[in-house]
């Protein structure tokens, strides 16, 4: 539908609408909006008082504070302004194996979902890729619930290739962004442990609120298929391993990629962060819609 | 170089296979994954480990060698080397015992000597033979000469005497094959001029003078009487006049001593006219000299105490007379319910009117047996008045028999037949034949002595006691039982337990060939019941070492093939062993690898 992914029924864009972004802390906006900023402004929200001066609006003064000190104060209410959001999105080439599992897709649904919350919010929306092949969305923020088409087919003109090293990829594009705010990173995160730590950990240096979302082919998680004597390569890296696989070995797998994964959450977890995992078999809405508070959201 | 079966080379074909097939192994299926990190924690390829296909590596290479060797060992490749293969030929007979002047036994030397000389010879392999109780080879196949020196100290000396013929039949063959280049010959005995080029002969053992007990005979001068009649033939070879004594025992007691004085080179008899009874003699010679083994001999008193007879006839009220005779125990039967087996336990038999189906396994007695029988095959011609016409006077059967007052009546006479001999003959045929087969004493009567026995006619009574101890073995002649000639085992004798103690199973009826040894054999029959027979040299011949008759080797003196004297050398045993080797080695490192960490 208007080039969205097959996930985004009429239904679920209803859902969709009723969430909005939590953040554990405010952060400056860019224009009006619903999330509340540390900047004083025109909510109802009180913030302080403030001594009159002359040009003052009359309607901000407590008269009650007036009458008890015979001195004009001025009530100062906090703004409420939109939240940056970024989403990164890796489309490294390892989110496209095992091409069955359809990673990438559910990737950019996932990504998609988090902008169209952020949009539908009056949120302001940033989407970058990481690696990939083909023309992403600009580093730009976008405003408006109908940018999602544009975002959608932006983001399904992509194709997942090149490496990706978390840490290095985000810091690039961390010196890019002028402003703090939300930040979900779609990944599958398969790639060594200290890299994403380290790319993970930029984000609570500069102050922003992260979700990680993991997401992972059901056949990846099972072995990828692969029996007897097999030559697995790398799809970033291009190293190669021989290995056999039998049913031993293939459980063996299973748990290690479980290990690696708890290793992601429990990072998150100890930093503050939010984390959740996909795995690629399950209905995405189901996922979406029930992991809310994994993923950073709110009804 | 040569292969022994090239054939198999056609197996070379299957190593492009195995290249084919380890190149197939060796691009497993590539699979592009999301991240090897997960996989980083499995173990390598199954083919990486043991047991496994190995990588298309340095293991390949080695399991490629392998299978070549493989190959190779089964064309059985060999080596033409030339070879100097010769055969030893060691006299163990009988003379070999006799002591020399050194004090060692001729055998003893031959062995020295004939180990020494094969030191000095650069044989390949070594046929080793021995001359006792017939030429044979021992070992099996050639020995290389470490195994001939062990064999050749392992050797004993025979009690049994040589075969000339069959020696010189053995050394002719070697001499003159090309299987051998030289040909050892080490004996008492030389080699009569001129000897075949290739045969080294060592003599050993000078001419000696020796005292010797030929034969050692025992017999009943009467049937049923218990006194024994010895007869012992006694030799002087020596240059002098020698007066021999000879002291007989009996189950170990002294019996008799009687002297002789012989002459040089004189062979006398000694006799002993009535020795008492007993199981087991034993004749000894003195002085004693360096060859023992001719001083001593044995005899047994056999069967001939009480016998035991099988009276097969039709009317069995013949044999009513036996029973008069005494220590006979007769037993009758019909013809029709006669087997074989009934001879078992029983010392002769008696056929009357009758004949067996398969030759007795007993000295038996055929009385007027019917014509066509098989086994004998007499051919009889009735005669209604038989007239004696002639009869050999010396001979145990007729011995004491008045014959011109035998009154036979009808009967029937024999013709000639194939190996019995007549012992009384009629007037047209022979009324009385004998001889020996397999072993046993046959006789066969045209006429029947039965009905007169110890009632009239002595003449015929005294030839039917004549008659009943030639097959009991009283006043035999033979001079019993020799060293190295095989015997029939009697019927019922399941063991033979030789002079040494070892007991020997045995078959009835078969030819029981243990025999090198000189002294008691006792048979085991039914009920373990122990009957001695005695084995002595009895070979005065064999005992004679003034005048030992050169040996006559025949041969043909033309030089053996040198092509036929290359010799093959297999292999197949370095090349199974060099694959053993290559397995351990890819084994051992297999396993080390194994051992190593997996890449990270």
């Amino acid at each position: 539908m208007f080039g969205l992914p097959d996930e985004f029924t009429p239904s679920f864009l209803a859902r969709l609408e009723e969430l909005r972004i939590k953040t554990r802390r405010q952060y400056p906006g860019m224009g009006k909006g619903a999330h509340l900023s540390p900047k004083r402004g025109s909510s109802l929200e009180f913030s302080d008082y403030r001594h009159y001066s002359v040009g003052d609006d009359f309607r901000y003064i407590d008269w009650g504070m007036y009458a008890r000190t015979d001195k004009l104060y001025i009530k100062l209410f906090k703004e409420e302004e939109d939240l940056l959001t970024y989403v990164f999105l890796d489309a490294s080439a390892s989110m496209g194996f095992p091409a069955a599992d359809k990673k990438f897709e559910k990737a950019i649904a996932t990504a998609l979902a988090f902008a169209y919350v952020a949009l539908a919010s009056g949120d302001r929306v940033m989407i970058r890729v990481l690696a990939g092949e083909g023309q992403g969305p600009p580093p730009s923020f976008v405003v408006g619930r109908h940018r999602i088409v544009d975002l959608a087919q932006r983001l399904t003109g992509l194709k997942p290739a090149g490496q990706t090293d978390l840490a290095t990829a985000l810091a690039h594009d961390l010196i890019g962004l002028r402003r703090a705010g939300k930040v979900f990173i779609v990944s599958d995160f398969l790639m060594m442990p200290n890299s994403i730590m380290r790319g993970l950990g930029l984000f609570t240096v500069a102050t922003m609120d992260v979700t990680a979302v993991q997401v992972l082919g059901t056949r990846e998680m099972s072995g990828q298929g692969l029996s007897g004597d097999v030559e697995v390569v790398d799809a970033e890296t291009g190293e190669s391993l021989r290995v056999s696989i039998a049913a031993q070995e293939r459980e063996q797998y299973h748990n290690t990629l479980i290990r690696l994964s708890r290793e992601v959450r429990s990072f998150c977890l100890k930093r503050g962060m939010h984390y959740a995992l996909y795995t690629t078999g399950d209905s995405f809405d189901e996922f979406f819609l029930k992991a809310v508070t994994d993923l950073g959201l709110a009804r | 170089m040569g292969l022994l079966n090239p054939g198999a080379l056609i197996f070379f074909a299957i190593v492009p296979a195995l290249v084919i097939a380890y190149l197939a192994r060796e691009r497993p299926a590539r699979v592009t994954v999301s991240s090897v990190l997960a996989f980083r924690a499995l173990r390598g390829f199954r083919k990486e480990r043991f047991g496994g296909m190995p990588k298309f590596d340095w293991s390949f290479f080695v399991e490629l060698l392998i299978l070549s060797l493989a190959v190779l060992a089964m064309a059985k490749p060999y080596l033409i080397r030339r070879g100097n293969p010769i055969a030893i030929v060691l006299d163990n007979s009988a003379a070999m015992q006799a002591a020399t002047r050194e004090g060692a036994s001729r055998f003893d030397k031959a062995k020295n000597e004939t180990a020494a000389m094969l030191s000095n010879e650069d044989a390949s392999t070594v046929a080793l033979y021995l001359t006792a109780p017939q030429p044979h080879q021992i070992g099996g196949a050639p020995l290389t000469p470490i195994q001939a020196r062990f064999q050749i100290a392992q050797t004993s000396v025979s009690d049994a005497p040589p075969d000339p013929a069959a020696i010189a039949g053995l050394l002719g063959e070697l001499a003159s094959g090309s299987s051998v280049s030289k040909v050892i010959f080490a004996s008492s005995r030389p080699l009569a001029p001129p000897a075949p080029p290739r045969i080294d002969a060592i003599t050993v053992g000078d001419p000696v003078e020796n005292f010797a007990i030929g034969s050692f005979t025992l017999r009943r001068e009467t049937f049923g009487a218990e006194a024994l009649h010895a007869r012992l033939t006694v030799a002087n070879f020596s240059p002098k006049t020698q007066s021999l004594q000879v002291a007989v025992s009996g189950d170990d007691k002294p019996l008799a001593v009687a002297k002789a004085t012989l002459g040089p080179n004189e062979t006398g008899l000694v006799e002993f006219p009535s020795l008492g009874p007993a199981i087991i003699y034993k004749a000894e010679l003195s002085p004693r000299d360096g060859f023992s083994l001719d001083n001593i001999a044995y005899a047994t008193a056999g069967s001939v105490k009480s016998v035991s007879i099988l009276f097969v006839s039709p009317r069995p009220g013949d044999a009513n007379g036996l029973d008069s005779i005494p220590g006979v125990r007769v037993s009758a039967k019909s013809p029709d319910a006669f087997t074989p087996a009934d001879l078992n336990n029983i010392d002769l038999a008696i056929f009357e009117f009758a004949a067996p189906k398969e030759l007795p396994t007993v000295n038996s007695m055929m009385v007027m047996p019917p014509a066509g029988d098989p086994v004998f095959g007499f051919e009889a011609t009735p005669s209604a008045q038989i007239q004696i016409a002639r009869w050999i006077p010396t001979d145990p059967l007729s011995d004491s028999v008045n014959f011109r007052l035998l009154n036979i009546g009808q009967g029937e006479l024999f013709a000639s037949h194939p190996w019995m001999e007549s012992a009384v003959d009629g007037a047209g045929g022979s009324l009385m034949l004998h001889g020996e087969r397999q072993g046993h004493r046959f006789l066969a009567t045209g006429f029947n002595p039965f009905p007169y026995l110890g009632k009239r006619n002595l003449p015929m009574s005294i030839l039917t006691l004549n008659a009943l101890g030639y097959l009991a073995g009283v006043g035999a002649n033979s001079g019993g039982y020799r060293t190295g000639q095989p015997w029939l085992v009697p019927a019922g004798v399941h063991d033979v337990i030789l002079p040494s103690g070892k007991t020997i199973p045995a078959k009835s009826g078969t030819l029981f060939t243990e025999v090198s040894a000189q002294g008691i054999y006792k048979l085991v029959g039914p009920g373990n019941l122990e009957t001695p027979r005695a084995v002595n040299l009895a070979d005065l011949t064999t005992s004679n070492f003034e005048s030992v008759p050169p040996l006559k080797i025949e041969s043909s003196s033309a030089a053996p093939d040198l092509e036929s004297r290359s010799e093959k050398s297999p292999l197949t045993g370095y090349i199974l062993a060099a694959i053993l080797a290559l397995l351990a080695l890819e084994a051992m490192l297999l396993y080390r690898r194994k051992q190593s960490p997996l890449e990270a």
